[in-house]
This record gives structure tokens, sequence and C-alpha cells, in this order.
């Protein structure tokens, strides 16, 4: 086992689940802390030293969103929601308010590990200040000084739009990005949320990157949530 | 009764002639004119026509009164006969006036006796509705049926009723005069199969006359007048029974709908609790199976470390049968949701693709071992639906073709428009094992089980297509399931139509 040096909260109130996702993250030599409400989350966040939250939206104590706010206050933290798969519009609000990402209950601990890893690496880049001028995710290759993405080497015509969306994706690789950014990141503040504009541009950008725009390996839809490049 | 009149007329006669002779004669004897005496002979025929009932006996009385007047009044005296001529004139206009008057006299009477007659029936028909306005239930009804046809028709009246759910019952609320009994009707089968085949408006047995009460679709009783010899009803008896029968008939189903409505009620309210029993069990059993889900795959993943197959097969074991506990319980809440009928109204325009992407996605993370080829239609299609809820109906569909393949084999999904009945239309085949043919038809019946071995995991066909299909209806489309030709495979077809309401 690796050892790690991260301590992530746990903020859950199903100590049952709490207890298995510690077991989990201690498998993979992560270092836990364990809060069964949102106050003792909150505290446990100011007195120790925390590299991650992962947070039940369902507290018994607050509502989860108003926790998010509360972190978003005075920390980039990264934070991974956990919540009902039926829970759509809770989770783009969660995203909307500043979590990183979110999980779907039941996940598998597989699935856990891969987002706390893309949160952390997403850390590391923010930190580390260093200006990429070319990214990788599988057979695609984003050229950012030259504004051109390859894919197996070969140059994809992308529209200004379809470029800003794809380095928007490139950015986030890995993490999910509500419709809601995406659509005031290209589109402006104002534009509001009609989301047709974007499945449409999303469904030409598919047409050219994807072998086949319903089985995608790139660019997978969280329904009702937003959108992830896929990493890995 | 003719004699009586004859009697009757016989004596006011008598007697009123005797009068109007006596003032006659105090009118001669005191010198008065003649004209005096007919005047009050007149009056006096107009009194006996206003005594006399019958119209006759007043036109006989009439002539009666002119003879005697000639008799006493006129020379010579005592006879009926007459010197002076002029006479028959006063004669002829006294009986012709007397006539006149007795007819107009018995008129009147008439008519009073009939606005007499028609008011009592109204004055009837008025109480029974009354009456029949503050009745709660089909028993007061028939006593107040009962007791009013009997007292307006002085002789017994009897009513069958039909109970809750419309079907005639044997005994019936019989009554005469003030008594009161309960009668059972002979000959039921009998009885209920003339009603049943009656073109006429009554059945005439040896004893009763039956009437039956029909609302406006099904018969709600039947009205029993029984038959006295020598006492036929007659036309205006008749036609209250038809109003009877009328406001019988209204009272008895405005019973039926309120009883009705209240089954119905208790119906919806045991359904309703049901489902919130079946929702909030479902919903407590999400949260213990995640933790399940969780911790065995935990152990899993340690048992990999230790290399132990024995405690990695049996921990498989658990989180597979937990899986599928955790599928079935989203199954149930999806159900009981969509019977409450609240997310029947979510539709939006999605993105076909899309929402198939995120399914597979979704799909082979866990199940990988299945080829799945996806088709959709090359131009974006846009269709009105619940995303949540077809990306169920997807995942079912799916689950149940991983189910009847072997590994390596294939699941094809395809997806295109028709735009002939402008629907969009998915197929989801798999070349794996058919479904036994006398299953078929029961596929879509709520926790169905199939009897045929071999299948892999869950015999159980429980609740996956069963909900498929309450999705797919209340998105207005249809899904059946077929086997392939040759038996090699199976095909599920479902449609969404293209034009929907579409709710922001």
């Amino acid at each position: 086992m690796n050892e790690r040096t991260e301590y992530i909260l746990i903020i859950e109130d199903d100590h049952q689940i709490s207890r298995f996702i510690s077991y989990a993250l201690e498998l993979e030599g992560y270092k836990t802390k364990n809060a069964n409400t949102a106050q003792g989350g909150l505290s446990m966040l100011v007195t120790e030293k925390i590299s991650l939250v992962l947070l039940d939206l369902g507290l018994p104590d607050f509502d989860g969103l108003e926790v998010i706010k509360r972190i978003r206050e005075w920390s980039e933290i990264p934070i991974i929601v956990i919540s009902a798969r039926d829970a759509d519009k809770e989770k783009a609000i969660a995203l909307d308010q500043g979590a990183d990402d979110f999980l779907s209950k039941p996940f598998s601990a597989v699935e856990l590990m891969a987002r706390i890893r893309v949160a952390f690496r997403h850390v590391i880049r923010k930190n580390s200040f260093e200006m990429r001028t070319t990214q990788t995710v599988g057979e695609l290759l984003m050229d950012f000084d030259k504004r051109i993405l390859f894919k197996s080497s070969q140059e994809v015509h992308l529209t200004p739009l379809e470029y800003q969306l794809m380095v928007l994706l490139f950015k986030n690789v890995g993490k999910v990005i509500t419709n809601r950014m995406i659509l005031s990141e290209i589109w402006g503040h104002n534009y509001g949320t009609d989301t047709q504009v974007l499945r449409t541009l999303m469904a030409g950008l598919r047409r050219k990157i994807e072998e086949n725009p319903a089985k995608p390996q790139y660019i997978i839809t969280e329904i009702g949530v937003g959108y992830r490049l896929k990493d890995e | 009764m003719v004699k009586r009149l004859m009697v009757k007329g016989t004596l006011t006669f008598v007697g009123i002639m005797s009068v109007s002779t006596v003032v006659g004669y105090l009118f001669k004897v005191l010198g008065f004119p003649e004209t005096n005496i007919v005047i009050v002979y007149l009056l006096a025929i107009q009194v006996m026509a206003w005594i006399n009932e019958n119209f006759i006996m007043g036109i006989l009385s009439s002539i009666g009164a002119t003879l005697t007047f000639n008799y006493f009044f006129t020379e010579p005296y005592l006879t009926l006969s007459v010197h002076d001529p002029s006479y028959i004139i006063t004669f002829i206009i006294m009986t012709f006036s007397s006539i006149l008057t007795s007819t107009l006299t018995s008129q009147v009477k008439r008519n009073a006796a009939l606005a007499k007659a028609r008011e009592k029936e109204t004055a009837v028909l008025y109480n029974l509705t009354n009456q029949l306005t503050d009745a709660m239930d089909s028993k007061s009804i028939s006593e107040i049926v009962t007791r009013n046809l009997s007292s307006f028709l002085t002789r017994g009246v009897g009513l069958v009723v039909c109970n809750e759910s419309g079907v005639l019952q044997h005994h019936f609320i019989y009554q005469e005069g003030a008594t009161k009994v309960n009668r059972e009707i002979e000959d039921f089968d009998n009885f209920y199969e003339s009603i049943r085949s009656l073109r006429s408006p009554y059945y005439a047995s040896e004893t009763f006359m039956d009437y039956p009460i029909n609302g406006r679709t099904e018969l709600l009783g039947v009205l029993r007048i029984p038959i006295i010899p020598g006492n036929v009803l007659d036309q205006k008896q008749q036609v209250l029974i038809h109003s009877f029968i009328e406001s019988t008939a209204l009272a008895l189903e405005r019973i039926r709908i309120t009883e009705q409505r209240s089954i119905d009620r208790e119906v919806a309210n045991q359904e309703r609790f049901r489902s919130t029993l079946l929702r909030s069990i479902s919903h407590d059993l999400r949260t213990p199976l995640a933790s399940i889900l969780g911790n065995t795959e935990v152990l899993i993943q340690m048992a990999k470390v230790t290399d132990s197959e024995v405690f990695k097969n049996t921990l498989e074991g658990i989180h597979d049968e937990a899986n599928w506990l955790y599928h079935m319980v989203e199954n149930i809440l999806s159900f009981t949701k969509l019977q409450e009928g609240k997310l029947a109204a979510r539709k939006q325009l999605e993105l076909v693709e899309e929402v198939v992407g995120s399914v597979i996605e979704r799909f082979s993370k866990n199940t990988s071992t299945r080829n799945i080829e996806v088709k959709v239609p090359e131009e974006p299609l846009y269709v009105p639906m619940d995303a949540k809820l077809i990306e169920q109906v997807l995942i079912n569909i799916l689950d149940n073709a991983h189910k009847h393949t072997e590994e390596k084999d294939t699941i094809q999904l395809n997806i295109y428009l028709d735009e002939s009945k402008n629907e969009m239309v998915c197929s989801i085949r798999n070349d794996g094992s058919s479904i036994a043919k006398s299953d078929l038809p029961h596929l879509f019946e709520l926790f169905y089980s199939a009897q045929k071995q071999g299948v892999k995991g869950k015999n159980n066909f429980g609740l996956g297509l069963p909900i498929c299909q309450a999705i797919i209806h209340a998105h207005g489309g249809t899904i059946q399931l077929h086997n392939l030709e040759d038996e090699k495979g199976v095909e599920v077809l479902f449609t969404l139509p293209m034009e929907v309401e579409i709710d922001e």
C-alpha cells in the first residue's frame, strides 16, 4: 500500500456508508476523517488539515447546498458531492454552487477513486501556474497555441464555438461541467438556461470526434447535469 | 250506485218541490205576480242541480219542476193541461233554462272534482319526491315508495331493489295499510328472467304486476302491485304509478352513484396507502443496500490482495444479489411514482443519442462482457421524453438482454425515426436464448415468474418489463417483445411519439 499524506473528510450521516468509504480510501492509502453532521464537518475543516471533502447532500442538520456555500466562502478545497441517482437538479445546483464533482449512489470504490484522482490532479494543475501548450486525451490532442485539435494526428476542423467548447472540456478533463457553466462560459453570463443550442453544438462536435455519437469514447453526457470529458 | 243516485235525486226533488210549492202558494195568497213563483222554481232547479251528482238526474228534475209548476199554478189547477197557450212559452223557456243551468252546474262540479283529484296526485308526488330527496339508502327509499304508493292506491305495494353491485335482491319490502313486511320473491329465477326479457311496461304474473325500474344503463329495482280481482287500476292510477317509477329511479340512481363514489374513494385510499408504504419501504432499503454494495466491494478488493478465491467468489455473490435488489428497489420506486401520475408530466425535448450514450456508459461500466452495438440517426434526433425514465427503460431492457446472453454475445440497439407514424422507434435485439411461447403473453405482468430453466441470475422477470411498459405508456408510446425468427434471440421494440405537449 502506497502511503499518502492527504486527509479526506467524509461528511456522511449514514455510518455504514461512511465506514465503507473510509475503508476504500484507506486501501488506496489515503487518510480519512469522518463527520456525521454538517456542523461537525465544517468545524473539522477549520481545525484539521483537510485536502478534499466528500459531502453527502442529505444531511440531518443542514442542507448540503448550504454547506458548499459556507465552505466556498473561504476555501477552494475540492468538494465531491454524493447524492441519489434521481436527484439531478440537486446535483446541478451543487456543482453550480462550487462543488467540483459528484457521485450517484450506489457508487463503486473504483468510481470514487477515479473522481478523487481527477480532483487532486486539478488542484495540482491550478497551483502549478504551468501554461500548457498541448494536452492529450486518448487519441485527441489539443494544441492551444495553434488552436487546433488533432485526432489520431489528423486535424479536426472545428467551428469557433466548437473549439471553445473543446477547450472548456479539456481544461476540466475528468470533471463534470454543468450545462449552465458551459452556457455562461461560451455564450456569456446572460444567456439563460436554454440547453437546446448547447446540445445541438455538442451533437455536431461529437460527430467530428466520436466514432459513434451514441457510444461516446470522449464526451460523456451526465443527463440533466452536464458533460464530462472522459479521462484515463 | 245508480239506484242510490235515483233515490237521492227523487228525495231531493220531492223535498225541494214541496218547499217551492208551499212558497208559491204563499206568494199566490199574498197576491204576488206569477213571475215570482217562476223565479222560485228556477232557484229550486238550480239548487237541485247543485245537489244532484248526476247530470241526467239534473235534467229529469228540471223537467219535473216545470211539470210541477204546471200542475199547481196554471189554470186549470191541479191538472197537467193548460188553457192559456202563452204558458207553453213559459214552460219551454223554463225547461231550457233549467237544462242549461243543470248542465253548467254539473260541469263545474265535475271540473272541481277533477282538480281536486289532480291536486291530490300532485300532493302525493310532491310528498314522495320530498321524502326521497332526504333518503340516504335504498332501504329507506323502499319504505318511502311503498308507504306513499300504497296509501294512494289503497292497496298493497312492494318494491324490490338491487344491492350495491347492481344485483336484484331476493326479498322486498311490502306495505299494505299500516303493516310493513319483508317478503321473499317466489321463484326468483323465473321472476328475474321475466323482468330481464321484458318488452312491455310491466310483467303480470298470477299475483303481481311487476314494473321494472330502469336507470340510464341498468335495472335498479322492480315495483310490485298485487293483482286484486275486480279491482283494476284505472288510467289515472296507472299514470301515477309511472310517475312514481320515474322518481324512484332517480332516487335509486342517485344513491347508487353516491355509494359507487364512496367505494371508489375507499379503493383509491387503499391504493394510495399501499403505494406510500411501498415507497417508504423501498426508500429505506436503498441506503443499507448501497452500503452493502460498497462494503462487499471493499472486501472484494481485499480478497484480491490476499488472493483468496473462495472469499472473492462468495463476496461477488453477495454483491450481485445486493445489486439486483438495488435495481428492484429503484424499479419499485419509479413504479409507485408512476402510479401516482407524478412522473408522466415531466416531458422535455431530449437528444436521443445523449440518453442512449449515458445508458451505455452506465451499463458497460458494470457489464462490459457483452458487445453492444448502437445505431442512432445521423441527423440529431430530439424526442419529447422524461430522460430519467427512458434511461430506466433502456437499463431494464439491456439488463434482461444481458441475462439471456453469454459472454461476447452481441446486443444491438437501433433507434430510428418512423416519419409516417411520426414516432421514434427503438429496437433492442439480442442473439441469446429465446423466450418460451407460454411466457410471452405474461412478460408485462407484474411479478410474473418464467418457468424457463437455465436463465442466468434471477428466474423472476419481476418488475423490469412491467415498469418499462408503464413508463412507455405514460409517454403515449407502445412496447412489445417477441422472439426473433428461428427462435434465435429476442427483440424488444418500443416507440415514443414525437408530438407531445412539452412541459417547460
